[in-house]
């Protein structure tokens, strides 16, 4: 496989990742504010901090100008748009790499996403999540396990756990500005639904619904796909079938050494700082990929 | 009356002067003159629709916008005998054949352009002669692998060559998802003729690239080199990759080994290239030896190419024949290399190069075609019956200014064939695109791409200029 197909199958695939985690994230969040009594509601500025370029955001924060900004601002580069935009100029090079089916469905949240009038109600957020799962759907159900399988799959799961870690790490440095403990809760419900992970949680917890469990079944819960171990494991299993790295291998197997180690929840310091190395695990093997596969 | 008799100057390719149809040509033009308009309406929808699903487009800039439009498609097939169209192909085979002993000649001893001093000088002087391609001799000794020669129909009907395409003629994919799209939308009309079938070319060219090898390796890698995504033509170039199962790469994709082999940057390491079948340009090919600022070229490549180390196919330096004044000569080349007369005619072509040719041209220039030597896709073209008084004196002192850059033709009446315009059937100019490949053996493809114009009057077939196209029939 090419270097230059690799790389961009992996970019489409972090992408798309991306659009579905951030509309998700914004649809959970505009239901709870409805909630959440307005003066405990803070407010929504707190997303920006979890999709990053919160220096760039110069406005007042009003749900307007915060649902502006994360949805449709070309200008910056963690808005839908922007990342839309990006796999798109990806996903031209892969015109012959992408199962006929899965490059459609790709123009059809393109243009799904150009040609809705309002981007913001909350019906043209769960058109883009349907669109990308679509889109992840024909890949894994449809697809040949080739080198452009392997790539979607390596971009995808470090994309989704580097989104549950800031997820996370946003809901515990939030939590420390609200006294109220049962808003603290609602919160909380409102994470597992922003990960899709509210009824798988339930089946396994079904009375508690805090902090503790929360992240027990956030960070390691394996059978969970959008826990942070369940991505590990995944980015363990894809590299059996790519060319040999002993660097990734080092680094996927210090990042599952961190989730085994982070396992007091109740501390919010260690929990941060472990998320912390967490992090910068992924931009380490990110890194890495990168120099191992695109550009040596 | 008298546009009547205007009217009755022109060939109409389905329909004889009395306004009916040829004969083997009343079951397609019945077909579609029997149709309701809703059902005309009907059978255009599904057109685009599956034209759409396929992904066929091509690429135009408007105002500096990148647009992907949709491929046009004329449902009424360009239908054209078998036994005419034989006639054709031994024609284009004799002439490329001719073509390529010259561009080697060229290349070498130079004989021809020395019994043709006016020609030789006209050589030295064009850009499209690259003298760093001098004493190489390519596999087979063939510089212009892949071509697409330009046909038209004069009003007696009699098939023209109008220009020879010898660099990266594009156009090809078209004529094979045109096929796709007719089998879908008009199928039971395929049921009333015997068409010769035109999908085994991305084969065909996949043989032809790889005879063009010079390694002796039996398994050889070969690749498409587009100048990308933004190309007009990636389209094609994708298509063709995938079709043929090969790489398509852009020069970020390629390097230079130490040992002077061409390489593809691969995950699993660097990898030996044989082939290259590049839509670049030759002066963009090589940075080290033209031009230096080119990103879309692989820094060397021509060193490795004089090693034999790897093919580029077509050869740098074959547009040296695609030049408009070479044209003009091609006749004498095919009795000079191949003690024949030219089976194809071609239009007759005035060098003001020559200063009688010149005079003539000056005089005579609102019954000509003028044209530019070295622009392609209909561009800088003047119409002479066409222009005004104003036009045909600003294209004169163009002209005087530097007479080795044009050539002018007289104006063919381009035959027409009915097409669909909306919902009625109205005659329209064509051409003919058919492409041939050479390398052990000669392959032309059955019939080719037919290109229509449009707009009522006009003969300028360029998609980037409103064409259209047709599916083109080889019928038994």
């Amino acid at each position: 496989m090419l270097s230059s197909i690799a790389e961009k199958t992996y970019w489409l695939s972090r992408y798309i990742e991306r659009i579905e985690n951030t509309s998700r994230l914004i649809n959970v969040n505009s239901d709870l504010l409805l909630d959440i009594p307005h003066d405990e509601s803070n407010d929504l500025k707190h997303l920006i901090k979890i999709t990053g370029h919160f220096d760039d955001f110069k406005k007042s924060n009003s749900k307007e100008n915060v649902f502006f900004f994360l949805i449709e601002d070309e200008k910056n580069p963690s808005s839908i748009k922007y990342s839309i935009e990006m796999a798109k100029m990806n996903s031209r090079y892969l015109l012959t790499m992408l199962p006929k089916s899965a490059w459609e469905q790709f123009n059809n949240l393109y243009s799904d996403f150009n040609n809705a009038a309002v981007k913001r109600n909350s019906e043209d957020l769960y058109q883009i999540i349907r669109n990308s799962q679509r889109f992840f759907a024909i890949i894994s159900d449809g697809m040949q396990r080739n080198d452009v399988f392997n790539f979607i799959k390596l971009g995808r799961f470090i994309e989704r756990a580097d989104m549950l870690s800031r997820i996370i790490e946003d809901q515990i440095l939030r939590k420390e500005t609200h006294v109220n403990k049962y808003y603290q809760n609602l919160q909380w419900s409102s994470v597992l639904r922003s990960i899709n992970g509210y009824e798988s949680f339930k089946t396994i917890n079904k009375e508690n619904l805090n902090q503790e469990v929360v992240l027990g079944f956030m960070i390691m819960e394996k059978l969970f796909p959008r826990s942070l171990k369940y991505c590990v494991d995944k980015l363990i299993e894809v590299q059996k079938f790519l060319p040999q790295s002993t660097n990734i291998k080092k680094i996927t197997k210090s990042l599952l050494k961190n989730l085994e180690k982070n396992n007091v929840y109740k501390y919010d310091k260690k929990i941060l700082k472990h998320l912390d190395n967490f992090q910068f695990g992924l931009i380490k093997l990110d890194k890495e990929i990168n120099e191992r596969f695109f550009s040596y | 009356m008298n546009n009547k008799t205007k009217e009755n100057k022109l060939f109409d390719e389905y329909l004889n002067n009395k306004q009916l149809p040829r004969q083997g040509f009343g079951n397609a033009f019945n077909y579609f003159s029997k149709l309701t308009p809703t059902k005309k309406r009907f059978l255009t929808k599904t057109r685009d629709s599956i034209i759409r699903s396929m992904g066929v487009t091509f690429r135009v800039y408007d105002n500096n916008k990148l647009i992907d439009r949709d491929w046009p498609l004329d449902l009424m097939p360009r239908i054209i005998k078998e036994k005419e169209w034989i006639e054709v192909k031994d024609g284009l085979i004799q002439r490329i054949k001719a073509v390529n002993l010259f561009i080697h000649d060229v290349y070498h001893k130079q004989e021809f352009l020395n019994k043709n001093p006016v020609l030789k000088s006209l050589i030295l002087e064009s850009p499209n002669y690259l003298k760093e391609c001098s004493g190489i001799i390519p596999k087979n000794k063939i510089w212009a692998n892949i071509s697409g020669t330009d046909l038209i129909r004069d009003h007696r009907g009699n098939f023209f060559v109008l220009e020879d395409n010898l660099r990266v003629p594009s156009g090809v994919a078209y004529m094979l998802e045109n096929r796709n799209v007719m089998k879908k939308v008009v199928t039971d009309l395929f049921n009333k003729y015997q068409v010769s079938p035109v999908d085994d070319y991305t084969s065909q060219l996949y043989t032809c690239l790889s005879n063009a090898s010079y390694s002796k390796e039996k398994n050889k890698t070969i690749v498409i080199l587009s100048p990308g995504v933004f190309n007009s033509a990636y389209f094609e170039h994708a298509y063709l990759a995938q079709q043929m199962g090969v790489d398509l790469v852009e020069s970020s994709d390629l390097f230079l080994s130490k040992d002077n082999y061409v390489c593809l940057k691969t995950i699993n390491g660097q990898k030996k290239v044989d082939v290259i079948y590049r839509r670049v340009n030759d002066n963009f090919l090589d940075p080290e030896v033209w031009e230096k600022d080119s990103v879309l070229g692989v820094p060397g490549i021509i060193k490795s190419w004089k090693e034999k180390k790897i093919a580029i196919v077509n050869a740098p330096g074959s547009g040296v024949a695609d030049d408009k004044a070479v044209y003009a000569f091609v006749p004498k080349m095919i009795e000079f290399f191949l003690g024949e007369k030219s089976k194809l005619k071609q239009v007759k072509t005035y060098l003001c190069a020559f200063e009688k040719d010149k005079q003539y041209v000056l005089e005579n220039i609102s019954k000509l075609v003028l044209k530019p030597v070295n622009e392609s896709g209909g561009y800088g073209i003047l119409i002479g019956p066409n222009s005004t008084k104003k036009e045909l004196s600003q294209y004169k002192l163009k002209i005087q200014s530097n007479p080795r850059n044009f050539v002018a033709q007289p104006l063919i009446k381009l035959s027409t064939t009915p097409t669909l315009i909306k919902t009625s059937i109205q005659p329209r100019h064509i051409d003919l695109r058919p492409f041939i490949l050479s390398g052990n053996k000669t392959f032309v493809t059955n019939g080719g791409l037919t290109r229509v114009a449009l707009k009522k009057g006009s003969t300028i077939v360029n998609s980037s200029q409103g064409g259209g196209s047709k599916d083109t029939w080889i019928v038994n």
